[in-house]
């Protein structure tokens, strides 16, 4: 199992990584225009209020040793104190990680759901018209901003129809799953589109093979080739291309979360942005890139377990 | 001939993808006998594969149709039944293997489980009894240790191995009928000559009909009871092998036996070989000296230790102005790696490659410029090798302004150089796409002799070319040679080409030269086994000169 030797080492990778994000955020976020002393006080504060906020929360400190500060925090499990929420960042992430982590959840499973059976339909009636269906809808789903898709599926199904709540996050796991079908859907259905496309050229190179030529010519039926054959063959590029989309998804649920008010780490992102809070934004950016690093060394590991002759 | 098990009758396939419909196979009919083997030949483009995928019913595309015949095989016409009746057709009663097994394998499948997939789906078995009957099978086909070699993936395995793994799949139903399709054109000549040893093995054991598609007329001589030979989807002759050989009627056929290149030259092409070993001797053009190049492999900063892969392992060889000189080996002995490092292409881990008295190593730049402009090479894809947007006219074009040959004089030097060639000068207009693969490689080859190469490095130049394409390309460097008064470093593995050409010849193994000599010496009395061994598995268009019993090639002695 010398293959999976990667799995032991590749985590090391992950600190230089998050050293320079953690370098990037931080020079990044402290070049925003504005003071997070004057957006907590208001306009009408005092020079001397202003300078005893700043002081509390280490801002009158040289740049370099407000780092120093933040690596020592972390070192402990700390991410540094929120402005605006007055608690550690980390706790104040681990509140809002989880509606997030179950839409990123549902919306990639909802997307396998659409984009697999829409590919093989396609791919085996390469040319016809379910074909032609599959692909115009496709390009219409990547097409459609994501803004605009929850905005009609919102006045469809939940004002007409009443089936799904309009916005909101639920209490028991039931409810909650019943207010992310909208926003799990406006994602799917974009995400889907961009994985039908290509996991659709996968297959159609696959069915037409050398690889199929040879099973068709053993007797096997066209569903054994594409079962055991095509479908196995045409998988890797497709999983590469949704873990870079399930990155950018983390990110991208900022708006999907603020049309459904969801309280989740998008959210929380943006009012950190506006009103300044350094240590929320580092922080949730932080757990952004983590959560990114590791979706690609979980794609890395489905990869290297579907082609035998991948070596990491 | 014994009774037949298949019958094709007056089988017409037609592509209806353009009106009229272009017939493809023309009234082809041809019966294959109990426990023969059948040889079919022909060129690229000749139809003698499609005739096979029509018996398979495997057309590669929608638009072609068999639009008149029959194809009769145990009493029943093939092209009239439908598509569930032929999945038991295939596999049971005919098995297909293909020229190559790295694309036709699945890469992602255990080899053994491909093997019992059709024992599974055609007879029913239980996983069990499919998997000991794989193993039965792999074994049968020359694995040495199936038990084990079912759980591994077609990557680990070499070439001919990856070949006996789809013979072991296409038989796995014990089919009466194996259509190999170029099974060995991939392959080296002694693993050629393993695989070919096997098929006949087969067919002797277990009573198998093969028609063997292919386009060397050597292997078929070797191997076949009957020859059927096709061109333009016509069947132009068919017969017993030796009556066909040794008296052919088509004159087709008389041309493609004339171009197999194992015949021994003919006292013409001689009289140049001799003329020319005589006027070497001045001072060498190229020297090698105890050249090493190595490649890095794999090693990380995690699992330390820089691994590298010695490709070249202290070769020396002296070339003189004029000469020609022929490198044969097997994949992966080197060949090609030394040529390359020779134009500065791979960087030399130790030794000297001097180019008229320049060392690269020394004067790196100095001898890359006089090598660029001085040598020039020819590649073994002509097609790949020639930028497809540019004119045959561009291409030349393009070297010769970089040459510094003055504009006024370009339209004529492109024109003298299709002449060289024997290309046509309307060839100057037109895309390597329009042209076939000879006439791509004789661009490629006006190209090389575009900077008036006092050297020039071809590399399998002939090797993905028909037989007679073949023959007129080696004729064609013949020519050259005599009349510019070329240096040619021929790269090939085909060693009758080899023979036919080249004055010298080095051998080559596992990136060292085993052998070198005249060419002729070699060939009547190699001091290696091993090149004993690699001449004697070149199948002979003489069916009385068998093959030797194959074996993999012996290594050879230290040098």
């Amino acid at each position: 199992m010398h293959r999976y030797k990667f799995v032991f080492y590749r985590p090391l990778q992950l600190l230089p990584v998050l050293f320079g994000i953690s370098v990037i955020t931080f020079i990044l976020v402290r070049m925003i225009p504005g003071d997070p002393a004057r957006v907590l006080l208001g306009t009408r504060a005092t020079p001397t209020a202003i300078a005893r906020i700043r002081e509390q929360y280490g801002l009158d400190e040289p740049l370099w040793r407000q780092y120093f500060y933040f690596l020592e925090n972390l070192a402990h499990g700390e991410m540094g104190k929120s402005t605006l929420y007055k608690i550690d960042v980390l706790k104040l992430v681990m509140t809002r990680i989880e509606p997030t982590l179950m839409l990123v959840l549902v919306s990639v499973i909802l997307s396998i759901l659409i984009a697999v059976p829409l590919s093989t339909i396609a791919a085996r009636r390469q040319g016809r018209i379910a074909d032609h269906a599959v692909r115009i809808v496709s390009t219409m789903g990547i097409g459609f901003p994501p803004f605009w898709l929850a905005l009609m599926l919102i006045i469809f199904f939940s004002v007409r129809l009443d089936l799904f709540p309009v916005s909101g996050y639920g209490r028991d796991p039931l409810d909650k799953l019943w207010h992310l079908a909208l926003p799990s859907l406006t994602i799917a259905l974009s995400l889907s589109a961009v994985l039908t496309r290509s996991l659709r050229g996968a297959m159609v190179q696959a069915l037409q093979s050398d690889v199929a030529t040879a099973a068709r010519a053993r007797g096997m039926p066209e569903g054994i080739v594409f079962w055991r054959h095509v479908l196995p063959n045409s998988l890797v590029p497709t999983i590469n291309l949704l873990a870079i989309n399930i990155g950018w998804l983390i990110g991208g649920t900022v708006v999907v979360e603020s049309v459904f008010a969801i309280p989740g780490m998008g959210q929380l992102l943006i009012r950190a942005i506006f009103s300044r809070d350094y240590m929320v934004v580092q922080g949730v950016a932080m757990v952004f890139a983590c959560a990114t690093v590791l979706i690609n060394f979980m794609a890395d590991v489905i990869t290297v377990t579907l082609d035998p002759r991948i070596k990491l | 001939m014994s009774e037949p098990v298949l019958s094709i009758r007056d089988l017409v396939v037609r592509y209806h993808g353009v009106t009229p419909a272009r017939t493809l196979i023309d009234k082809v009919s041809l019966d294959v006998g109990k426990g023969e083997i059948l040889g079919l030949v022909g060129e690229s483009g000749s139809g003698k594969s499609l005739l096979c995928r029509s018996v398979m019913g495997l057309l590669p595309s929608r638009a072609l149709k068999i639009d008149a015949g029959s194809v009769m095989l145990d009493g029943r016409d093939l092209t009239a039944i439908d598509s569930a009746e032929m999945l038991h057709v295939r596999g049971r009663k005919i098995g297909m293997i293909f020229q190559n097994p790295s694309s036709h394998l699945d890469p992602v499948m255990k080899i053994g489980e491909q093997v019992a997939e059709g024992i599974r789906f055609h007879e029913g078995a239980t996983r069990e009894w499919a998997r000991s009957e794989a193993i039965r099978i792999l074994e049968q086909v020359g694995f040495p240790d199936p038990e084990r070699q079912y759980d591994s993936y077609p990557h680990e395995f070499s070439g001919g191995m990856r070949q006996r793994a789809m013979i072991a799949a296409a038989l796995s139903c014990r089919p009466e009928i194996l259509i190999a399709d170029e099974p060995t054109t991939a392959l080296d000549v002694t693993i050629q000559a393993q695989i070919l040893d096997l098929l006949m093995n087969l067919r002797d054991r277990l009573g198998l009909s093969v028609i063997l598609i292919t386009h060397d007329l050597g292997v078929v001589a070797q191997t076949c009871d009957r020859i059927a030979v096709m061109r333009d989807g016509q069947l132009v002759e068919h017969g017993e092998k030796r009556a066909l050989l040794a008296d052919p009627q088509h004159e087709y056929t008389r041309m493609l036996i004339g171009s197999h290149p194992s015949l021994p030259a003919t006292g013409e092409d001689e009289e140049p070989v001799r003329a020319a070993i005589e006027k070497k001797k001045t001072g060498a053009l190229l020297e090698v000296d105890d050249l090493h190049v190595e490649f890095d492999i794999g090693g990380s900063i995690f699992t330390g230790g820089r691994k590298t892969f010695k490709a070249v392992k202290g070769v020396s060889l002296q070339v003189m102005p004029g000469e020609t000189i022929g490198i044969v080996g097997e994949s992966g002995s080197g060949k090609s790696t030394l040529a390359r490092a020779i134009l500065g292409l791979n960087r030399i881990a130790s030794g000297h490659v001097a180019f008229d008295g320049v060392d690269l190593a020394q004067q790196p730049a100095k001898a890359l410029a006089r090598l660029r402009r001085e040598t020039a090479m020819v590649f073994q894809d002509p097609l790949n090798a020639l930028n497809p947007r540019y004119t045959v006219g561009d291409t030349l074009r393009e070297v010769l302004k970089h040459n510094g040959t003055p504009s006024a004089e370009i339209p004529g030097r492109i024109r003298e150089l299709l002449d060289l060639v024997h290309l046509d000068h309307e060839f100057a207009g037109r895309k390597p796409r329009s042209m076939s693969g000879g006439q791509c490689q004789r661009a490629g080859i006006a190209r090389a002799l575009a900077v008036n190469p006092r050297l020039i490095i071809a590399d399998e130049c002939v090797a993905a070319l028909d037989v007679t394409i073949q023959k007129q390309i080696v004729d064609l460097f013949a020519e050259l040679k005599e009349r510019m008064n070329l240096t040619l470093l021929f790269i090939a593995h085909d060693l009758a080409i080899v023979r036919n050409l080249c004055e010298r010849m080095v051998v080559m193994y596992h990136g060292e030269i085993v052998e070198e000599g005249p060419t002729d010496l070699v060939f009547a009395r190699p001091k290696q086994a091993y090149t004993a061994d690699l001449l004697a598995a070149v199948p002979d268009i003489d069916p009385d000169r068998p093959l030797l019993a194959p074996r993999a090639a012996r290594p050879p002695d230290a040098a």
